[in-house]
């Protein structure tokens, strides 16, 4: 890579940078004379802290439609997942152990899942079919009398496919079953009303939409049925379910990226809609390229695409400066051909040689001509070297 | 793979970005080798008994790329017995080839021998007729 040459980011379901404002609505918060103090603290700078915690957790429950008291926050996303279900499984372990989720989720869902089997709790992988998407009736289906909990992304982080999550929950709740859904790639991206849908558990991340890194957040219904265990103990504070000194400037910054994202939504999702497309049209043509999902049933902003008889790591190489990923961002150092567009039925090269495009709010036009122009070029390149096709 | 650190240093990105030697000599003798995730051929010509060119196409990672064009840029120029004999330790650590990549790196030392066992047989034939 030409060390010169700026970078072009397109990897912002990996991470976006922090909003601006949501930058200077953090640094009072830490700042000697700021309202640092313990929110935890009766006293008045304590006070203060806590009505920063307050008025996010407002933000954060305008944005989702409910009510600031059943927010509690958390690390991230993988730290709400773990909550959750391994929360949700061993409160509910006495009713039984049977569990339900789909081999696509990430990581920080499904290695909770196979944690749990461990333990002895049995787990039905649903299996997508070849656009990443998950029937409701396959889900209806495996459902049993001993089933305590379901778990379904709601978009995926690999090819953006959104799953209905709205039909799903529906299903769940009639056969009293617990619905956890991992928003990470759809909080602040997707509307999400949660008085209209029946989920119980929702897991949300504040660097995804331009918020800080360290911070996320778990929606908990209020609903007696919904109830979990905690992973932490040592302390009092929210409810005892995640106890530790709140990260109030993270906590603060969360609720004003998530007050950001109720405001731009729309534009954001048609502007990179119409990047994607753009994008997408630069580089359909190109001989033995594979869309991975559907671009009618995914967010907008995620292209990924596999190509014959190249292969992925190359590839990476040669796009750069574009910074894109090859599989999941928590995934990029491990050099197995991606577990969710297999379990999509990609085969090893085709998941190997996948690329995921994904852009967002300060993507630009002309950051899209260059990668459309890197790829085409580096296809090329990458098959005038190879010694014809590979079996 | 660590994470965080480029896994490419500064040579790996040259040879990968500018591999001169990549590319077919029609009529010379040429080896295939397919293993371990890489796909490597070499093709070269000998005169006096001295690789007069080499040229490789390959499919495989940035390191199986840059280890293939140091090979043939090692190897260019030398006695055919050089490929029967050469060994991809010195360029594993130039490239600094995780270890895990390290069986990829060793496909392309078997396909050098296999092309330096080739041209020798090439030459024998050559003789005999």
């Amino acid at each position: 890579m030409n060390p010169t040459a700026e970078l072009v980011y397109l990897d912002y379901a990996a991470t976006t940078p922090l909003d601006e404002t949501v930058l200077e609505g953090m640094l009072d918060l830490q700042r000697i004379g700021g309202d640092f103090a313990n929110a935890s603290a009766v006293h008045p700078a304590g006070r203060r802290s806590s009505e920063h915690v307050a008025t996010a957790a407002e933000r954060l429950a305008g944005l989702l439609h409910t009510a600031p008291r059943q927010i509690v926050w958390t690390s991230g996303a993988t730290e709400s997942n773990n909550l959750a279900i391994q929360g949700a499984a061993r409160q509910r372990a006495h009713r039984g152990k049977h569990l339900v989720t789909m081999p696509t989720e990430h990581k920080a869902v499904s290695d909770v899942f196979r944690a749990l089997e461990a333990e002895g709790f049995e787990v039905t992988w649903l299996p997508p079919d070849g656009q990443g998407w998950l029937d409701p009736a396959t889900l209806k289906e495996a459902l049993r009398d001993d089933t305590q909990l379901v778990s379904v992304m709601h978009v995926n982080n690999e090819t953006g496919v959104v799953q209905d999550i709205a039909r799903l929950g529906s299903i769940c709740r009639e056969r009293n079953v617990l619905f956890h859904v991992d928003a990470a790639q759809s909080v602040g991206k997707l509307p999400i009303d949660l008085q209209q849908l029946d989920i119980d558990l929702l897991s949300m991340t504040a660097h995804k939409i331009y918020g800080p890194k360290g911070v996320g957040a778990l929606y908990i219904a209020d609903r007696p049925d919904v109830q979990i265990e905690p992973l932490f103990f040592g302390g009092g504070q929210q409810r005892r379910l995640r106890p530790g000194t709140l990260a109030v400037p993270l906590i603060a910054g969360f609720g004003i990226a998530a007050e950001i994202a109720a405001q731009c939504m729309q534009t954001d999702a048609e502007h990179v809609a119409a990047l994607r497309d753009r994008l997408w049209q630069g580089i359909h043509d190109i001989e033995g390229i594979r869309l991975n999902g559907d671009l009618c049933n995914s967010w907008p902003g995620l292209l990924n695409v596999s190509i014959d008889d190249i292969e992925g790591e190359s590839l990476l190489l040669a796009l750069e400066p574009v910074c894109v990923a090859t599989g999941s961002a928590c995934n990029s150092t491990s050099q197995e051909p991606s577990y969710v567009l297999r379990s999509m039925g990609l085969s090893d090269l085709e998941a190997q040689s996948a690329v995921r495009f994904s852009l967002g709010r300060p993507t630009t036009r002309e950051e899209i001509d260059l990668a459309v122009n890197r790829y085409r070029n580096a296809v090329a390149a990458l098959r005038e070297l190879a010694p014809g096709k590979v079996a | 793979m660590t994470v965080g650190t480029d896994p490419y240093n500064a040579r790996v990105r040259a040879l990968f970005a500018h591999p001169a030697h990549a590319g077919h000599l029609p009529g010379a003798v040429t080896v295939t080798n397919t293993d371990q995730g890489v796909r490597i051929e070499l093709s070269a010509s000998a005169e006096q008994g001295r690789l007069a060119a080499i040229r490789f196409r390959a499919w495989g990672c940035p390191h199986s790329i840059a280890a293939c064009e140091a090979a043939c840029a090692a190897l260019e120029g030398r006695a055919v017995d050089a490929a029967g004999q050469f060994l991809a330790r010195e360029i594993m650590q130039s490239l600094a080839v995780p270890a895990e990549k390290s069986a990829r790196i060793l496909v392309i030392e078997d396909t050098v021998r296999l092309l330096g066992a080739a041209l020798q047989e090439s030459a024998t034939s050559g003789r005999q007729n």
